[in-house]
């Protein structure tokens, strides 16, 4: 097995009684786009800083490369980092930014000059060479910020937020570029977000956390369609859950009976046992609703509709199921408020997360 | 938190067990920082709290009369020495011209400051320096002018004559003069903090209390007044704790014949030779000071945000 | 000017600044004024400012003066730009001290202070002089210097020492290419503010002057005393000039090069406090 970009093992970090971030064992792969993603005060960015080396693990070890870090000053990793706040030094024009890390590493005059308009030309900002810092928009400041990062060829670029500061158009476009961007130099990119959405149209890989723990890494399908825990499942999208018990395995599937309902089959993770108390998770967009209640079918009245141009959210309740939102296409008739209308979904739609994992 | 800034950096190639790195470097980070600190230390420590503190332990001292030798034993003679009328009229003076031009200072730099918020950004920049470019010159010079100012045959009296004022102004070598002396030279330390309190007043607040029905004079007394505050007090300490240490304008306007606390205790050092009683002035000097600076803190609302 | 809302603070602040600027415009007519008793003008002569630059005080002075506002300023640069480095790491509970003690050096009375310091270096038998006078300058000037360096201290982004240290410098290199450059604007206002201080003081060097060199305004104070001549409204309008440019040229360092990424004005100095 090659060395992970960035191997993370048996990590934990305390800041006096407060423990950020407890048990991480994570490998990051050479040349994948890597995000990890929770809400504030998961660890993330102790992660992140950890991996950069401004802050030391409590216990475990942190290699990149194959190489332990541990001891390591943040001057000596083969790591950089785009900040949150850019940290554009702001008494040196553009050049002499980029070039920082190269003129710290003693790297001749002509290479210096080679490389950082290389640098500059990657993230289109040819001219502005000059220019200082505070001349910039916020776009152009954090695009000078990913140039000084990249031009020292790092192993692993960690992004801290860096598109936090960005209105919603030059994000999304930033989005985009990073993503190319990536592809194009082939470096590992360490990226951390709360941003789910930007987060999986990045990425390769993602990892969530919550509260110091790592709650599931995958891919941004994994994720979303077979999350591990409640946490997992609300923190990427809203979903209908129900609860319920394994009654058997049958093939690749479970069978589930779920409360106030009776059999059902769903998928689920490997391992779960017969009798295990689960929640059956069904997201919106997979709520199909009749106009009419099928026999043996489930039924709910509508509460309330809204309409967001290419979806429509529908708020329904249901006698056996309790409250539920369905999402459902723009186009074509609304049903109407207070009406009854039948449920149903597809099995392969249906998920399973084990129950203790519900408190989350 | 884990980083020295200014520390030898430790590096590590191979994985040695956690904790003895860890050590090491917190304690060369610390060492570092402590080495940060020195400097600091040395001045604040033993040229100014040293002092202070031998200064405090010498006021329970005395003199000897016949061979001038001041020597340390514990009396309280210093201090009693004070309720003998002639240092206790002086020093009583002394506190309350402190205080009268202290409070003058007060309302006409409040009066000033308010009237530089209530200008253009523009015409704000201009009259702040305006204020604080006499401010910039010569201490001694500016008070040295107002000799020249206020004697008689000067400008000013030869004003005031013109006025239709019988006799001389005689302002000059009175308390007066040195009053006037103190007012200049501390007003602007009394506009500045005033103006940036009344500055930070948002100007809609104007109108939310004239949109619930407050008249100009109301708005200023339950707006303005109110947030000025702090800027007020930190005004008052400001210019009310250096001027109960007055030396050079005592020296200058007050032509020797009229003393303060600060020419008191400078003569006990430098001529007279009392060094205890000296102290013991000082000490008291101090004591006073902290007594107002602890009640001007207590009055002063909750900080303002930085 | 929006004089018309406000009438009676109106004419106050006339007022106020006439009473402010009138003892300098004095000062400057007089210094060309024939007359010596101050009878009204006796027509324009360069005469006092002959006397006062050939004037062995007051030359001697000058010199004296300006060694020690150097030295004060260059130790209390040092002081204060060390505090300030210390103070970024430390805990609450020591700022707090740290900052206790600025005040107090600030708020004292100097006559206390000069006093104090008088009596150590007697008890002490250090002699006392002009590096006397140094240290007692050194001991309120490193308070102001340690004000106006960490006011700027604080506005600067924490990131950017990461930054660098992220892009390979090591602790020194970054106090170098970074600290200390986004500093240099705060420290050259603070050193010219010390130096202003240190050459306008009378009270700290009187005490501490000992047998050495008198400092300028000390000389100024002792012409004052016993002949009152117009020599000094001469020496007065070059001093004032002097110390006005100097501490122009501070807020304009510290407001425009200062102003790198935030808004810089002389207020943010007591806004810091």
């Amino acid at each position: 097995m090659t060395d992970a970009a960035v191997d993370i093992s048996r990590v934990e970090k305390r800041f006096g009684d407060l423990v950020a971030v407890r048990d991480l064992d994570l490998r990051i792969e050479p040349g994948e786009f890597f995000s990890i993603i929770g809400p504030s005060g998961c660890g993330k960015t102790t992660t992140l800083r950890m991996i950069a080396g401004f802050e030391d693990p409590t216990t475990g070890r942190i290699s990149v490369g194959g190489r332990d870090m541990t001891g390591v000053r943040p001057y000596r990793r083969p790591v950089n980092t785009v900040f949150q706040s850019y940290a554009l030094f702001p008494h040196l024009d553009v050049f002499e930014n980029v070039a920082f890390g190269l003129r710290e590493a003693k790297v001749g005059r002509a290479e210096v000059r080679t490389r950082v308009d290389e640098a500059v030309a990657l993230v289109q900002l040819q001219g502005r060479e000059r220019s200082r810092p505070r001349q910039l928009s916020g776009g152009q400041q954090q695009r000078v910020a990913l140039a000084r990062a990249l031009v020292n060829r790092p192993e692993v670029l960690l992004l801290d937020e860096p598109l936090g500061a960005l209105d919603l158009k030059l994000r999304t476009d930033m989005q985009t570029q990073l993503k190319d961007l990536q592809r194009s130099v082939g470096v590992t990119f360490c990226y951390v977000t709360h941003d789910q959405g930007e987060a999986f149209s990045m990425s390769d890989r993602v990892a969530v956390m919550n509260h110091g723990l790592l709650e599931q890494v995958g891919t941004p399908e994994e994720i979303y369609h077979r999350p591990a825990s409640s946490f997992v499942a609300d923190f990427v999208g809203t979903a209908n859950r129900f609860a319920g018990r394994v009654e058997g395995v049958e093939a690749d599937r479970y069978a589930v009976a779920i409360d106030g309902i009776g059999r059902r089959t769903a998928r689920g993770p490997a391992g779960l046992e017969s009798g295990a108390a689960v929640l059956v998770l069904v997201r919106p967009e997979n709520l199909v609703l009749n106009g009419s209640v099928g026999d043996g079918g489930l039924d709910a009245h509508v509460v309330d509709t809204a309409f967001l141009g290419a979806e429509r959210t529908v708020r329904l309740h249901s006698p056996k199921l309790g409250e539920l939102t369905a999402t459902a296409r723009g186009s074509g008739e609304p049903p109407e408020q207070g009406s009854r209308v039948g449920l149903s979904w597809a099995d392969d739609d249906a998920w399973l997360i084990p129950a203790a994992d519900a408190a989350s | 938190m884990d980083r020295d800034q200014g520390g030898v950096a430790i590096e590590r190639v191979a994985a040695p067990p956690p904790a003895a790195p860890r050590r090491r470097r917190i304690d060369t980070g610390r060492f570092a920082r402590l080495g940060l600190l020195a400097p600091t230390l040395a001045i604040t420590l033993v040229c100014f709290i040293v002092p202070l503190g031998l200064i405090a332990l010498y006021s329970f001292g005395s003199v000897n009369q016949v061979d001038f030798n001041v020597y340390f034993g514990w009396t309280t003679g210093n201090y009693r020495a004070f309720t003998s009328s002639l240092y206790l009229n002086t020093l009583a003076r002394s506190v309350i011209l402190s205080v009268s031009t202290t409070l003058a200072c007060a309302v006409i730099g409040f009066t000033f400051a308010y009237f530089i918020s209530r200008q253009s950004p523009r015409a704000q920049r201009l009259l702040l320096v305006a204020v604080i470019v006499p401010f910039w010159t010569s201490f001694i010079v500016r008070t040295y002018s107002w000799v020249d100012l206020l004697q008689n045959l000067g400008p000013i009296d030869r004003f005031a004559r013109a006025l239709g004022m019988n006799g001389h102004i005689d302002i000059l070598y009175t308390q007066w003069s040195i009053g006037i002396g103190i007012l200049y030279s501390y007003l602007p330390l009394m506009i500045l903090p005033i103006y940036v309190s009344l500055e930070r007043i948002d100007p809609a607040l104007f109108d939310a209390a004239e949109d619930l029905g407050a008249t100009p004079w109301r708005q200023f007394r339950r707006v303005v007044l109110p947030m000025a505050v702090p800027g007020l007090i930190a005004g008052i300490i400001i210019v009310g704790v250096p001027a109960l240490g007055e030396y050079v304008i005592p020296e200058i306007l007050g032509g020797g014949k009229t003393l303060m606390a600060g020419n008191i205790l400078a003569d006990q050092f430098l001529q007279t030779g009392n060094y205890p009683f000296g102290s013991a002035l000082a000490v008291s000097i101090m004591v006073v000071l902290m007594v107002l600076l602890f009640t001007l803190r207590r009055a002063q609302p909750a900080a303002d945000p930085q | 000017m929006n004089v018309r809302r406000h009438p009676f603070a109106a004419s106050v602040s006339l007022l106020v600044l006439l009473f402010l600027w009138l003892p300098l415009i004095v000062v400057a007519v007089n210094s060309f004024n024939q007359q010596t008793i101050m009878a009204g003008w006796g027509g324009f002569t360069t005469h006092w400012y002959g006397l006062a630059l050939h004037d062995q005080n007051v030359r001697t002075g000058l010199e004296t003066t300006l060694y020690i506002a150097v030295a004060s300023a260059l130790l209390s640069l040092a002081i204060a730009v060390s505090g300030a480095l210390w103070w970024r790491r430390a805990s609450p509970k020591a700022r707090a001290v740290y900052d206790g003690l600025i005040y107090a050096r600030i708020i004292l009375p100097e006559v206390v202070s000069a006093t104090a310091l008088f009596f150590l270096f007697l008890k002490i038998h250090f002699t006392l002089g002009l590096t006397a006078i140094v240290i007692g300058h050194t001991v309120w000037n490193s308070a102001y210097a340690a004000i106006i360096v960490q006011a700027r201290m604080a506005g600067l982004d924490p990131a950017l020492e990461e930054a660098a240290a992220d892009l390979g410098a090591t602790p020194w290199r970054t106090f170098r290419r970074v600290t200390f450059a986004a500093l240099l604007p705060a420290i050259i206002a603070a050193g010219l503010l010390a130096f202003t201080f240190s050459f306008d003081d009378v009270v700290t060097s009187v005490f501490l002057q000992g047998a050495s060199n008198t400092p300028l305004p000390v000389v100024i104070l002792g012409m004052i005393r016993f002949r009152i001549t117009p020599e000094i409204n001469a020496i007065g309008l070059l001093v004032m000039l002097f110390t006005v440019t100097l501490m122009s040229m501070a807020v304009l360092i510290y407001a425009t090069a200062g102003s790198l990424g935030r808004r810089g004005n002389m207020l943010d100095i007591y806004r810091g406090r």
